[in-house]
């Protein structure tokens, strides 16, 4: 796509109207990017096939600064989709794709956001099939939101539910915590650590599938610890399932210099978001393998057993400390506001 | 003519020799009659001359029974009853209970001398009690105060001991806890793998003396539950201790033997003498300055000038001294955070890491307790309770009526319960810091076995208003499940309610100024409160004034870390003055942290953090309060007159926080000592209280927080308020956030909700 021919720099409110501006922006943006069979009937909507269950989930991506380390809002919006369709035990296969564009966004950032989505999408074999482009008034967004759906199949080995998680189970995280998170609040506030951290933003459908694959109904849950942490993924399931979750705080793998930002600024890294983690909860009997397979991936190479399905402390998630005695991980309320008197 | 009176009394009158006294002194004005415990006390009926009568009844209001304490008494003539005789009649259960709880008493002298006597039947019996002493509230299962309801059931009687249990001239007539060698609860002594040594019986106490002296940290259960010691004069056995028990600096306490030797090597004062030899026996901290023994004093306190000691409260660590001779460490047997083990199984598979040996016992603890603390201020001896537990728990000396059973779950840190399920108000020892998770289980424990031993089910829950204490959590959780109301009370009303409560001053038609400094507290504007004051009249309370706002940084680390209270509070020059204390990495991050900060804070708890960081003496807490109290201890001497004010009160009784933390670091710098730095802050935060009462019109200062738990700046209040200021302090709690739990209570019965 060629920035000179469109004869603008920044969005306008006209690329909103629906009128021939809009249809510029798509043809020559959105449509060049993502063509695809689907796209290019240029229809209201697309049509698709599936033959077995669909796997659906939708999500919309606010994140400021919109470029950050690691990555961009635009990857950011379809690995989280993709991953919470692959979190339901399906193989993510199409998303949709809608902007709320702020007044003034640079067209080159818009491109590197749209070339970003291109990328993310072909990485994880999704096609972008249907979307929608709205424009607002300066002030009355943040630059610009995204929001995509997801459709997968359901894989057919799979069965994931709260329903199957039992006591004994053990509970394995494929990488380090806190990383996206960090990134982004270090990004937003200006800080500067002494080496840069960097969102671990990716798909992990791949991994998801390899996993049911090999274990099948073995594997009981997956969930991607996105926004509010672990401790607060954790604290859900230990309240829906009527058992205590049980951690060990020296298991918790976390990255030398994302401990150190946390440290500095007193946060728990327990609440802090992540991107690329997922936790699986699986059968006491193939945890080792779980971890030996995950760990031949990428993306699962800090692949870890951090704790259990317990039958003490029903409801609530407890963490063997790493100074001694056993502490309580209760989920975030809002901001981590002091306690200590 | 012959009428007969019928008295009722109510306060601690269950389980300390109550009726017994009663039959005695009954018998000695030729009074028939009966006495009984039941569900509001203690109930009399005497028939006699109006006369007699009327001097028995003032008698026995006047001089009670040693360790009771009479709260209400009435007596009023009924139809006249005629009686054979004078007799103590059994406990009797109707309706709902309404009584207090008793909490342990310390081994009298009696007792003492028996289990020291070779000739005695007790001699070398660490169970021995009377109904002057022993464990009460540690034993206590359901009520009213019967064996059968205590965990001395598991033990019966042997024939002597029965005899004494049913004569009315003995000392353990109707005693609950009343056992001897021969029918008691067994000590044995283990290894740290549980091996038993295999010790007779009467040589234990030597053994185990013997391996104190050796070096050896022993692990003993006591009354309320296991406590770690070693001898106080090894300087390896402490390091060791310290090491293990993974706690660096945090003053240990000490046991003396006897008080004997505790005079001989510090001075104390008459107030001292009388809380160390009280039946609650807590540990005292006396200053250390002038001292004049042989124990390792700065290894056990280390940069303090004051020291905590006790004396040997129970039979097991009287016979103990009575061997030992010497002071030993005393202090909780629990590992970093969690709360004092009471069960042989846990103190077995967590203290073994701890200590070298075991002295068990077969007793079973139903409510654990630490050491109570207190202080006296120096110079005007005023009593500062700084943890309430054994002695102290659970009664708290106020009858407050309502419709409701409220349970008020308190904060978090310093967490305790308070819960009204009957005309008395009982508020539990101190349990711990709710992050931990044992703690958190003693807790909820805790709030069970309230509900169960009163058999009342709570119709109101009451909660701090910070969103993640986890009672507040708990709190709102329980109120759901049962669907009862909960109301969250904001934590500083709490602390200033508390004080009202024990003062009786809400009644009271004149306005009332609080002062409630802390640590930390959510306030009702999203923001860390901890420099308050508010105006009480009338059923109403409202914040007038607090210290200017500050940044608050880095959650929980700035409590710890007392160099961030400084970096928030610096101005340009300080930052140059506090930058060495960060890392390059640390700077830049906080300098940023600081531009963009939203989070603020009036706290005077980091105030006193800020100003140990600037004067050098501690950037980083090793132990919660440590830079508070490392300041109050720096101080060796100082006269009043020649203090001076860093800052006063703005117009609107605001408090220029920052101006105040200036002026400080300019008198530093142009070489004011330390001590004299300290001591003009300490003085210019006194001369705050009473600007804002000139200010707002008020003289009668209500105090809580746990800044007040300084005694100099009480000490300080004293001599500035002289008589034209009333000060109120906590009396019977501590002033830190122990007292939560009763100032909800307080609040929620007292206070307007707009
Ligand atoms: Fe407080
Ligand atoms: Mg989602
Ligand atoms: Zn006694
Ligand atoms: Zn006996």
């Amino acid at each position: 796509m060629d920035i000179q021919k469109l004869g603008y720099d920044s969005i306008n409110l006209g690329h909103g109207s629906g009128g021939l501006m809009t249809r510029d922006l798509l043809d020559n943006m959105i449509f060049n990017t993502f063509s695809n069979p689907f796209l290019n009937q240029k229809h209201d909507g697309s049509i698709v096939k599936f033959n077995n269950p669909i796997a659906i989930s939708t999500d919309s991506f606010v994140v400021s600064p919109i470029f950050f380390k690691g990555g961009n809002i635009g990857e950011l919006a379809v690995n989280g989709t993709v991953n919470d369709v692959a979190m339901c035990g399906a193989i993510p296969k199409y998303l949709s794709l809608a902007f709320i564009i702020e007044e003034g966004l640079k067209i080159n950032e818009f491109r590197d956001i749209l070339n970003s989505i291109k990328k993310a999408a072909d990485t994880s074999q999704v096609q972008i099939i249907t979307g929608d482009t709205k424009v607002v008034e300066r002030g009355k967004g943040d630059k610009i939101f995204i929001n995509t759906t997801g459709f997968g199949e359901v894989h057919p080995k799979a069965n994931i539910s709260t329903d199957n998680i039992k006591v004994g189970d053990k509970i394995i995280l494929n990488g380090q915590i806190a990383q996206h998170g960090m990134a982004i609040m270090s990004q937003r506030q200006g800080l500067e650590f002494e080496s840069d951290i960097i969102s671990d933003t990716t798909n992990l459908n791949f991994l998801i599938k390899d996993l049911l694959d090999r274990f099948g109904k073995d594997i009981h849950f997956f969930r991607d610890p996105t926004r509010g942490g672990l401790s607060s993924v954790l604290s859900e399931i230990a309240t829906d399932i009527n058992n205590g979750i049980l951690i060990f705080e020296n298991k918790l793998p976390i990255e030398k210099q994302v401990a150190a930002a946390c440290e500095i600024l007193g946060l728990d890294p327990l609440y802090v978001a992540n991107e690329g983690v997922f936790l699986t909860i699986v059968e006491a009997s193939i945890a080792d393998e779980v971890v030996d397979l995950m760990r031949k991936d990428d993306k699962g190479k800090n692949a870890v057993c951090i704790g259990e399905i317990t039958k003490d402390h029903s409801g609530k998630v407890v963490m063997n400390s790493h100074i001694g005695g056993k502490r309580i991980v209760s989920p975030l309320m809002g901001e981590q506001l002091p306690r200590i008197c | 003519m012959l009428k007969t009176y019928k008295i009722l009394i109510s306060g601690q009158v269950q389980g300390v020799g109550f009726r017994p006294y009663v039959f005695g002194l009954a018998n000695s004005y030729n009074l028939t009659g009966t006495v009984s415990n039941n569900e509001e006390g203690v109930i009399v009926y005497a028939t006699g001359n109006t006369s007699n009568i009327f001097s028995f009844y003032n008698d026995l209001i006047e001089n009670p029974p040693k360790v009771s304490k009479i709260q209400t008494h009435t007596i009023s003539e009924t139809e006249i009853k005629e009686f054979l005789d004078f007799q103590i009649i059994p406990s009797q259960k109707e309706g709902k209970l309404n009584l207090q709880l008793t909490p342990d008493f310390a081994i009298c002298d009696d007792c003492k001398q028996e289990i020291s006597d070779s000739d005695n039947r007790r001699f070398q019996y660490p169970f021995t009690t009377c109904v002057n002493c022993g464990p009460r509230w540690a034993i206590t299962k359901t009520f009213p105060f019967e064996r059968a309801h205590t965990n001395m059931l598991d033990f019966n009687m042997c024939g002597t001991c029965q005899e004494e249990y049913s004569n009315i001239s003995n000392r353990r007539f109707h005693s609950q806890t009343n056992s001897c060698p021969n029918c008691g609860i067994q000590i044995h002594l283990t290894d740290a793998e549980g091996v038993s040594l295999n010790i007779p019986k009467a040589s234990i106490f030597k053994e185990v003396a013997a391996l104190i002296k050796k070096g050896h940290s022993i692990a003993i259960k006591n009354t309320g539950g296991y406590l770690l010691c070693c001898d106080a004069s090894n300087k390896e056995a402490i390091k060791t201790l310290r090491l293990k028990k993974n706690r660096p600096n945090k003053p240990l306490a000490i046991l003396y033997p006897s008080l004997n030797l505790l005079k001989d090597h510090f001075e104390i004062t008459g107030y001292q003498e009388r809380a160390l030899t009280s039946s609650e026996s807590p540990i005292v901290i006396i200053p250390k300055g002038n001292y004049k023994g042989y124990l390792m004093v700065d290894d056990l306190a280390p940069n303090l000038n004051q020291i905590g000691v006790m004396l040997p409260y129970s039979g097991i660590l009287q016979l103990l001294a009575n061997e030992l001779e010497r002071p030993i460490v005393a202090t909780s047997g629990n590992v970093h955070g969690s709360p004092i083990i009471a069960s042989a199984e846990v103190a077995k598979t967590e203290l073994n890491r701890i200590a070298d040996y075991f002295l068990h016992h077969n007793l079973e603890i139903a409510h654990s307790q630490d050491d109570s603390v207190i202080k006296f201020s120096p110079e005007f001896d005023h009593k500062v309770i700084f943890r309430r537990s054994r002695g102290l728990a659970p009664n708290f000396f106020g009858s407050v009526i309502s419709d409701e059973t409220i349970l008020a779950m308190g904060s978090h840190l310093k967490s305790t319960i308070a819960f009204l399920p009957n005309d008395y108000l009982y508020i539990s020892q101190y349990l711990g810091n709710l992050d931990n998770f044992e703690v958190y289980n003693r807790f909820t424990e805790t709030v069970s076995k309230f509900i169960d031993l009163f058999e009342q089910n709570p119709t109101v829950i009451l909660t701090d208003a910070h969103p993640s204490y986890h009672s507040s959590q708990y709190g709102k959780e329980f109120a759901k499940n049962k669907r009862i109301k909960q109301y969250d009370i904001q934590h500083h009303k709490a602390h200033f309610a508390s004080v009202l409560g024990e003062h009786n001053l809400f009644e009271s038609d004149a306005p009332i100024l609080g002062v409630v400094w802390d640590g930390t507290g959510y306030g009702d504007d999203g923001q860390i409160w901890g420099g308050e004051f508010f105006r009480y009249q009338l059923n109403k309370m409202e914040r007038i004034a607090h210290f200017e706002y500050f940044d608050w940084l880095a959650a929980d680390k700035m409590s710890k870390e007392p160099r961030l209270s400084l970096f928030s509070l610096a101005d340009e020059e300080i930052e140059g003055h506090c930058s060495k204390q960060f890392s390059k990495e640390e700077w830049k991050v906080y300098k940023t942290l600081k531009k963009k900060n939203t989070l603020k804070t009036s706290s005077v708890g980091r105030l006193f953090d800020a100003v140990a960081s600037l004067l050098n003496i501690c950037h980083n807490n090793t132990y919660e309060g440590e830079a508070a109290i490392l300041l109050e201890n720096y101080v060796t001497d100082y006269s009043i007159e020649n203090c001076k004010l860093y800052c006063s009160a703005l117009e609107h009784s605001q408090i220029p926080t920052k101006t105040l933390l200036m002026n400080l670091y300019e008198d530093f710098k142009r070489g004011a000592s330390k001590s004299d730095v300290i001591v003009n802050f300490i003085y210019t935060l006194a001369n705050l209280v009473f600007q804002v009462a000139d200010l707002q019109n008020l003289n009668h200062i209500a105090l809580s927080g746990g800044v007040f738990q300084n005694t100099m700046l009480i000490d300080m209040l004293k001599n500035i308020a002289k008589n034209d200021y009333t000060l109120y302090f906590n009396c019977n709690l501590s002033p830190n956030d122990e007292n939560i739990s009763h100032g909800q209570m307080m609040y929620y019965l007292n206070i307007k909700q707009s």
